[in-house]
C-alpha cells in the first residue's frame, strides 16, 4: 500500500550530547556532490550551514529539524510556488526561492534558515547587487542520498530517530492493545 | 479527571461495528448521502488484532497528555473531562502524533480542505468522546458484544475505594484469624 | 436447541465455525456464555475470535476433519467416558461404529491432524465430561468433499455422550447463508417439495398435484452445482440444460472455478437473472429481474435453529422493483399457470396446509410469540413449536433411536505439490455479507475493505516471500488466477492461505475447485492447492487493479468515479 504521511526525524534530547556530529553530517552530504565537499576541511570552500540545528536550552540541548507537516504552513505561506511536497515530504526548490522569509515566520518550529546559494564550490551572486544569492533551507530527509539521513547516521549516542509515523502508530496500538489484557478487570 | 472510553480483549470480536459507528456519529447525516463525495471516513478509534487479541485503541485523555504538551501551536486542549484537538489550528505536524505512546492520533484528511499547492490537508484525528454529540460515546453505544465501556472518574474512583477497603479486609483477616 | 440457548451450555465444541465473521450475533452468544464460565473448545486452523478465547483450541491442519472427530470419540469411548445408558437405550449401530473408530486413536491422528494427541485428549475429555456439551459447526466443516460424513461423526459425538435432546445440547448447523434454512423448508431442494416431502413419494407427489392443479415430475431435479456440467458437457440433448433462471445468487462469484461458469453462462441459450443490484452473473443475462431488496420486502426467514420468524417492510420500494414474489407471480402467470395472491400471507396459508410440520405455524402465532421452531403441527395457539427435536432421546426415525454413523477419514482432493505448494481456503470477513450485491454497496463498509481484498498469510511464509502488508499479489492455482493484497497474520498457519469470496478483482473462486460432497453437493471450498507470486512492480499492479475495476464498472453500466450505488 502507497505510504500515507511524509516522514522525519526528531532528537532526543536525554541522550543528545552536543557534539554537532549530526549538523557537519548534515552539511557534507548536501554538498559533496553540488560543491566538492570531501572528507577532510581542506576540501570546504563555502560557508558550512547544516539543515538541522543543535539547540542548546536552560535544560540541555538536542537538534531541531523539519517535522514535513502535512497542513504545512511553510508551504501554505510561500507565495512563490517554491515549497512543494515531493514523494510526501515538503522540499523547497532553491533555484525557485527567492528569500522573502515568509515561510521562515510560518514555521513553528525554527526549522527552516537562510543559506548562501553555492554551486562548484562557490557561491552564487544575485544579478544586480553584490550579495550572495540565498534561499530557504530547511530539512529533505537527504531526499536521494544513499542510506537516508545522515545526521541519524552518524549521531555517536543514537539521538536521532527517523520516524515514519504511521508504522510507528501501528505498533504502538498493538502495546496499547496488549496493555488492556492487564487491565481488563479493573472493576 | 478526564473520561476515557476502553474497550475489553475478552468481549471484543473484532467486527469494527465501533469505528462505522464513530464515523457515522462524526459525520452526522452525510452517511445516508449516495455521493461518495460527501463523507470523510476517519474513525477515531482502531481495531487491533494479534494473535491474542482483538481490541479497539482509542484515546486514554490523559491528565497530563504528552500531545498537548507538544503541540506548537496550541490545537489540543482540555475540556468537559475531554481532550480535544482543533482541526482548525492544527498544521499537521505529527508530533503528537510521536508523542502519544499509545498510537491514538492519526492524520487525516477532509474533503475539500486543501493547502497552497493543492494537496488535500492532513490534520490530527482522534477519539473526542463524541463531543457535543448527543447519546454519549457512539462506539460504545453500537458495539454488538457490549465490549467498550465509558469509565468516569466516579467509577473509576469507587472501583480504587472497594479495591483497597477488599485488600484491607484480607489483611484484617490475615491477622486476625480467630474471627 | 435455539441460538438464545448457546450462552447457558456448560461447554460449546465449536467446529470450523467462525461466528465472529459469519454471523456476530451469534458470536454474541458465544462471548457472553463464555462469561457466564462456559468452557470453550475451538477446532478451527485459524486463531479465530473464538479460538481466541477458548479454553482449548484445536489448530487442525485443514481437511483433517473426520481424523479429529474420531479421535476424539475413541478416547470417550477409551477412557469410560461414554453415557451408556444413552448409547443403549437411544440408539443403534453402535458396535459397527466403534469399528471404524477404534483405529483412531490419538496417536494415530496426530500426523494427521498436526494437533498433539495430549491436547486431542483433553478436549474430548472436557468434551465428554462437561455438561450439557453443545456443538456448533459451520462452512469449515459442509465445505468439504467429505462434509456430511462430519456432520455425522460430530452427531456421533453429542450420542455416545447423552447430549441430545435438551437445553443447551445437541448440535447445531450454523447455516453458511441467511435463510438458507428457509430455502431448503420452503423446498428449493432437487428433491424436496416443502417441508422436506419427498418429490419421489407418490403420495406427497399426488398431494401438490392436487393442491396446484398440474402434473409434476417423479424424479428429482439437478442440484445447483450441477448446472454448468449440465449446459457444458450433458450429452442426453434431453437432459441438457437450456435455461437458467437465477434469483437471489451470483454464480459468477460465489461459485467454484469461475472460469467454467462463465463458460457455461455464456454458453447457456437463455439466462435470466433477478437481484437487487447488478452482479457478475448478470454480465450473462438475457434479462435482469429488478428485485425489491429485504427492507422493502416481507415474508417468513427461518433461522438455524428451525425457527420461523416474521420479516415487514421497512420501506416502499423505489422505481420500478418488485419484491420477488411478486415478479414470480407475474412469470408463472405470463407461462399459463395465473398466481393471483394478494400478500406473503396467502401464499404462506397455502403452504402450511400442504405441509404437516409447519402446519400451525400461523402468521398469528409468529407474530405473537416472535419465533416459532418447526414442527408445529397444531393451530391453536397452545402449541408453541418443537425447541427440542429429539426432546428426551426420541428420534424421528421409526423406531425412534439414533443411527450410529462412522466412516473413515480420507484426506481432501487436491493436495499440495511442487507446483502449487500452498493451500487456499475461503472464508468471510464480517463487514460484507454473501457476493457484493448487499454490503458491497454500501459506503461505510467499503471504507473499511475494499477491491481488491486481502490474502490471510502466515507471517513466516511472507517474510520468506518478502511481502509486505498490503502489497499486491498474484494467487495462483490450477485453473485460474487473481490479483489481490497481501495481509501478514499469525493468526493462520505456515502454508495456509485464506481469501473471502466476494471480490469482483480478487476473486478467490478463480482458484477453487468444483469438486462436490457427494451427498449434499457442496463444493469444497475449503481446500485447494494454490501458489502466490510476488509482484515485482507494485505500480502497474495498483493501475492494473483500478483499471480491471473500471473494466467491471463499465460493463455493469455503473458511472465511473462514482459509488456502485450511483
Amino acid at each position: 500500500m502507497k505510504k500515507e504521511l511524509g516522514c522525519f526525524v526528531v532528537g532526543d534530547s536525554t541522550k543528545c550530547t552536543g557534539c554537532k556530529a549530526c549538523e557537519l553530517a548534515c552539511f557534507t552530504v548536501h554538498n559533496r556532490k553540488s560543491n566538492h565537499v570531501g572528507k577532510t576541511t581542506g576540501t570546504v570552500t563555502v560557508p558550512v550551514v547544516p539543515r538541522l540545528f543543535l539547540t542548546k536550552f536552560e535544560e540541555g540541548c538536542m537538534p531541531i529539524q523539519c517535522k514535513h507537516c502535512e497542513d504545512a504552513p511553510c508551504l501554505n505561506a510561500c507565495t512563490k510556488g517554491a515549497i512543494s511536497r515531493v514523494d510526501h515530504q515538503v522540499i523547497v526548490d532553491a533555484e525557485k526561492c527567492i528569500g522573502c522569509k515568509d515561510c521562515m515566520q510560518a514555521c513553528p518550529f525554527g526549522a527552516i534558515a537562510l543559506l548562501p546559494y553555492a554551486k562548484d564550490g562557490r557561491l552564487v551572486a544575485q544579478p544586480m547587487a553584490d550579495e550572495p544569492k540565498v534561499f530557504a533551507s530547511k530539512c529533505d530527509l537527504c531526499a536521494g542520498i544513499e542510506g537516508g539521513p545522515a545526521c541519524v547516521r552518524v549521531c555517536p549516542h543514537q539521538a536521532l530517530r527517523l520516524v515514519d509515523p504511521e508504522a510507528e502508530r501501528e505498533e504502538k496500538n498493538i502495546k496499547a492493545a496488549e496493555a488492556l489484557l492487564l487491565t481488563k478487570n479493573w472493576r | 479527571m478526564n473520561y476515557f472510553v476502553k474497550g475489553n480483549p475478552d468481549l471484543c470480536i473484532g467486527c469494527r461495528t465501533c469505528m462505522i459507528g464513530c464515523v457515522v456519529a462524526h459525520e452526522g447525516k452525510h452517511i445516508f448521502e449516495v455521493d461518495p463525495d460527501s463523507y470523510d471516513f476517519n474513525p477515531r478509534l482502531h481495531v487491533v488484532r494479534t494473535v491474542r487479541l482483538s481490541v479497539p485503541v482509542q484515546c486514554k485523555h490523559c491528565e497530563n497528555p504528552a500531545c498537548m504538551a507538544v503541540c506548537p501551536v496550541g490545537a489540543i486542549s482540555t475540556k468537559d473531562h475531554c481532550v480535544v484537538i482543533d482541526e482548525n489550528k492544527c498544521m499537521g505536524c505529527k508530533s503528537c502524533m510521536d508523542a502519544c505512546p499509545f498510537g491514538a492520533i492519526n492524520m487525516t484528511e477532509k474533503k475539500g480542505r486543501v493547502q497552497a499547492d493543492g494537496s488535500l490537508q492532513k490534520t490530527a484525528n482522534k477519539c473526542d468522546l463524541c463531543y457535543g454529540l448527543p447519546g454519549g460515546p457512539a462506539c460504545v453505544r453500537v458495539c454488538p458484544t457490549e465490549a467498550l465501556s465509558l469509565v468516569t472518574e466516579e467509577e473509576l474512583e469507587g472501583a480504587m475505594e472497594r479495591k483497597r477497603a477488599e485488600a484491607a479486609r484480607n489483611a484484617y483477616r490475615e491477622t486476625h484469624p480467630q474471627e | 436447541m435455539g441460538i438464545p440457548e448457546i450462552e447457558d451450555a456448560g461447554c460449546l465444541l465449536c467446529f470450523g465455525y467462525n461466528g465472529a465473521d459469519s454471523h456476530p450475533i451469534v458470536a454474541r452468544r458465544i462471548v457472553r456464555g463464555r462469561q457466564k464460565g462456559m468452557k470453550i473448545i475451538c477446532a478451527d486452523p485459524r486463531v479465530t475470535e473464538t479460538a481466541r478465547i477458548s479454553d482449548i483450541h484445536l489448530q487442525l491442519k485443514g481437511g483433517s476433519n473426520l481424523a479429529l472427530v474420531n479421535a476424539i470419540a475413541n478416547v470417550i469411548w477409551n477412557e469410560g467416558l461414554a453415557d451408556e445408558q444413552f448409547i443403549r437405550e437411544h440408539t443403534k449401530g453402535f458396535d459397527e461404529f466403534l469399528k471404524v473408530i477404534e483405529k483412531y486413536t490419538p496417536e494415530y491422528a496426530e500426523p494427521i491432524t498436526h494437533i498433539p494427541a495430549e491436547t486431542i485428549r483433553e478436549a474430548a475429555r472436557m468434551y465428554a465430561t462437561t455438561k450439557p456439551a453443545m456443538i456448533l459447526y459451520g462452512m469449515g466443516v459442509c465445505q468439504f468433499t467429505q462434509a456430511v460424513d462430519v456432520v455425522k461423526g460430530l452427531a456421533n459425538l453429542a450420542l455416545m455422550t447423552g447430549n441430545f435432546g435438551g437445553p443447551s445440547m445437541g448440535i447445531g448447523p450454523v447455516r453458511g447463508q441467511n435463510n438458507v434454512q428457509g430455502a431448503c423448508d420452503m423446498g428449493a431442494l432437487p428433491n424436496s417439495y416443502p417441508g422436506y416431502q419427498n418429490v419421489t413419494d407418490p403420495a406427497a407427489r399426488a398431494k401438490f398435484e392436487k393442491a396446484w392443479g398440474v402434473s409434476l415430475p417423479g424424479e428429482v431435479g439437478c442440484p445447483i452445482t450441477h448446472v454448468p456440467h449440465r449446459i457444458l458437457h450433458e450429452k442426453d440433448e434431453k437432459k441438457r440444460i437450456h435455461a437458467y433462471y437465477i434469483f437471489g445468487e451470483d454464480p459468477a462469484q460465489s461459485d467454484p472455478d469461475l472460469a467454467e461458469v462463465r463458460e457455461a453462462l455464456d454458453k447457456c441459450d437463455f439466462v435470466v437473472m433477478q437481484d437487487i443490484y447488478m452482479n457478475k452473473t448478470g454480465l450473462y443475462a438475457d434479462v435482469i429481474l429488478p428485485a425489491a431488496a429485504w427492507g422493502e420486502n416481507e415474508g417468513v426467514y427461518t433461522c438455524a435453529d428451525r425457527g420461523f420468524q416474521r420479516v415487514r417492510k421497512l420501506v416502499e420500494p423505489e422505481g420500478d422493483v418488485l419484491p420477488d414474489w411478486k415478479i414470480i407471480a407475474e412469470i408463472s402467470t405470463a407461462m399459463g399457470y395465473p398466481m393471483n395472491y394478494k400478500n406473503t400471507e396467502e401464499i404462506w396459508n397455502e403452504l402450511i396446509e400442504l405441509c404437516p410440520s409447519f402446519k400451525g405455524a400461523t402468521y398469528e402465532k409468529i407474530e405473537k410469540y416472535g419465533c416459532v421452531q418447526w414442527p408445529c403441527r397444531d393451530k391453536s395457539m397452545e402449541d408453541k413449536g418443537t425447541p427440542y427435536l429429539h426432546k428426551n432421546g426420541v428420534f424421528a426415525t421409526a423406531d425412534h433411536k439414533a443411527l450410529f454413523y462412522g466412516t473413515d477419514w480420507h484426506p481432501p482432493v487436491e493436495l499440495e505439490n511442487d507446483e502449487y505448494p500452498m493451500t487456499l481456503s475461503t472464508v468471510r470477513e464480517v463487514g460484507h455479507y454473501s457476493v457484493r450485491t448487499m454490503t458491497g454497496n454500501c459506503r461505510t463498509l467499503r471504507n473499511l475493505e475494499d477491491e481488491p481484498g486481502w490474502v490471510q498469510m502466515n507471517t513466516g511464509d511472507c517474510q520468506r516471500m518478502g511481502l509486505k502488508k498490503g502489497e499486491l499479489v498474484k494467487i495462483l492455482s490450477k485453473r485460474g488466477y487473481c490479483i489481490t493484497r497481501c495481509l501478514p497474520t499469525d493468526r493462520v498457519k505456515p502454508g495456509a492461505t485464506y481469501m473471502t469470496y466476494q471480490w469482483w478483482i480478487g476473486a478467490c473462486n478463480e482458484l477453487t475447485t468444483a469438486k462436490l460432497d457427494p451427498i449434499s453437493n457442496t463444493p469444497e471450498y475449503k481446500y485447494c492447492a494454490c501458489r502466490v507470486e510476488k509482484i515485482e512492480d507494485q505500480e502497474w499492479a495498483e493501475r492494473h487493479v483500478e483499471e480491471l475495476y473500471d473494466d467491471i464498472r463499465a460493463q455493469m453500466g455503473i458511472d465511473p468515479g462514482k459509488g456502485a450505488e450511483a
